[in-house]
C-alpha cells in the first residue's frame, strides 16, 4: 500500500512538472528574402512563446514596434492586428515593401511577470529581412537597450553555416554573455533525445562575440540574457528584470549536391 | 527556357516565376513608378551607383519599346506617356558585364498612381 502511494505521488509529480522552457519574443516574417517575384509586401507574426514546444504566452500590446530601413525608423505599433498565435494573444502585420534594402523589424514588449522565475522578462526582439536583391544595411545596429548586432548577414545563410553576433547592452559589448539558442519547431516535427537539447547555450567571448551553427534549415532564435540594473515592483516587492536581446535568423536548406 | 520567354511569362502570370540568377558582384535594378514616370535605379551590391549602362524597356509582350542611357548617378526617368504600359514594363539594365531587370506590373502602376 505504501509502495503504491509513492508510485502514485511520483506519477503525479511527473504529470505536473513542466520543463523550464526558454521564453522568446518572436517576429517571424513570411519570407526573410523578398524578391520581386514574391510580390510587394511581407506578412509578419509576433508572439511571446516557447518556439520549440510551440507553447504560447500572452503578448500584451508592445511598448513599441517599428521598422528601420535606410537609416529611418518608422513606428508601426498602431498597425498591429490582434491575432491568436500558439493559442495565445499575438499580433500580425502586412507590411508593404516599397524599396530594396534591409528592413529591420523590432519590438519592445511590456514587462512580462514570470512567477516561476520570480522576475520580469523583457525581450527586445528583432528580425532582419532583405528585399529585392539588396542587402545594404544588414549589419545595422538599432541602439536598443540590449541587442545582438549581427556579424554574419542575418539572412541568406545555408543550414550549418555559423551565425556570429555581438551581444550589446547600452551599446557596449557584454563579455561572456550567455546566449540561448532555440529552433522554431514550426510544424512540430522536430524531436529531441533529451530536454536539454531544446535550448542550447553558448557563451560569448571577452568581446561579446558568440558563434553558433544550426543543424538544420528554418528559423532559429538567439536570446542573450542579462539582468537589468533596475528592478520593477510586483506585489509590493522589487523584482529583478531579465533583459533579453533576441534576434531571429532564417537558415536555408542546402540545395547543392 | 530563354530569358525573353521567362520575361513574357513573368508579366503574363503576375510574377509567379522563379527569379533569374544574379551573379557575384551583383547588379541591383529597381524601378518605382508614379503617375508621371518610371524611375529606374541601378547600383552594384557594394552600393556604388552604375555609371554607364544601357536601359532597355520592353512591354508585356516582350517587344522592345525604347532604349535609354543611364545617368551617372545610376538613375534614369522614363515618362509613362512615352510608352505603352498597359501590359506592364520590363526594365533591363545592361552594363556590358552585368545585367539585371525589374518588372513594373500594371498593378505597380495603378498603386503608384494612387499613393
Amino acid at each position: 500500500m505504501k509502495r503504491h502511494f509513492i508510485t502514485a505521488s511520483l506519477a503525479g509529480l511527473l504529470c505536473t512538472t513542466t520543463p523550464a522552457l526558454a521564453h522568446y519574443g518572436m517576429i517571424i516574417p513570411s519570407d526573410p528574402m523578398i524578391s520581386q517575384e514574391d510580390g510587394r509586401s511581407v506578412s509578419l507574426t509576433m508572439s511571446f512563446s516557447h518556439p520549440f514546444e510551440l507553447a504560447g504566452m500572452t503578448l500584451d500590446r508592445p511598448v513599441s514596434f517599428s521598422v528601420t530601413h535606410e537609416g529611418e525608423t518608422t513606428d508601426l505599433l498602431g498597425d498591429l492586428n490582434d491575432a491568436t498565435v500558439m493559442d495565445e494573444q499575438g499580433y500580425t502585420l502586412d507590411f508593404p515593401i516599397d524599396r530594396p534594402g534591409t528592413y529591420i523589424f523590432a519590438m519592445e514588449p511590456q514587462p512580462y511577470w514570470e512567477p516561476a522565475e520570480d522576475a520580469f522578462i523583457i525581450h527586445y526582439t528583432k528580425t532582419y529581412l532583405t528585399a529585392y536583391g539588396d542587402d545594404e544595411g544588414w549589419d545595422t545596429e538599432l541602439g536598443l537597450k540590449t541587442e545582438i548586432v549581427p556579424l554574419s548577414k542575418p539572412f541568406g545563410l545555408w543550414e550549418h553555416n555559423v551565425f556570429q553576433g555581438i551581444v550589446k547592452m547600452d551599446g557596449e559589448p557584454v563579455p561572456y554573455a550567455e546566449v540561448e539558442v532555440e529552433f522554431f519547431n514550426e510544424d512540430g516535427s522536430a524531436t529531441v533525445p533529451d530536454e536539454l537539447m531544446i535550448t542550447q547555450t553558448v557563451k560569448a567571448d571577452a568581446d561579446g562575440v558568440f558563434t553558433y551553427a544550426p543543424p538544420s534549415d528554418g528559423w532559429w532564435g538567439f536570446a542573450a540574457l542579462n539582468t537589468a540594473d533596475y528592478t520593477l515592483p510586483q506585489d509590493g516587492e522589487d523584482k529583478a528584470v531579465e533583459l533579453g536581446a533576441v534576434i531571429w535568423v532564417h537558415f536555408e536548406e542546402w540545395t547543392g549536391q | 527556357m530563354d530569358r525573353p520567354v521567362i520575361r513574357k511569362l513573368a508579366l503574363a502570370t503576375g510574377l509567379a516565376v522563379a527569379p533569374m540568377g544574379a551573379s557575384a558582384h551583383q547588379l541591383i535594378v529597381f524601378a518605382s513608378v508614379d503617375c508621371e514616370a518610371v524611375t529606374v535605379e541601378a547600383k552594384f551590391s557594394n552600393g556604388n551607383a552604375v555609371q554607364e549602362a544601357e536601359v532597355r524597356v520592353f512591354d508585356g509582350q516582350n517587344s522592345l519599346l525604347t532604349t535609354l542611357p543611364i545617368n551617372t548617378d545610376g538613375t534614369v526617368s522614363l515618362p509613362l506617356e512615352s510608352v505603352d504600359h498597359a501590359t506592364g514594363l520590363l526594365i533591363e539594365v545592361d552594363t556590358g558585364s552585368h545585367d539585371n531587370y525589374w518588372i513594373v506590373t500594371p498593378d505597380d502602376i495603378a498603386t503608384g498612381c494612387n499613393s
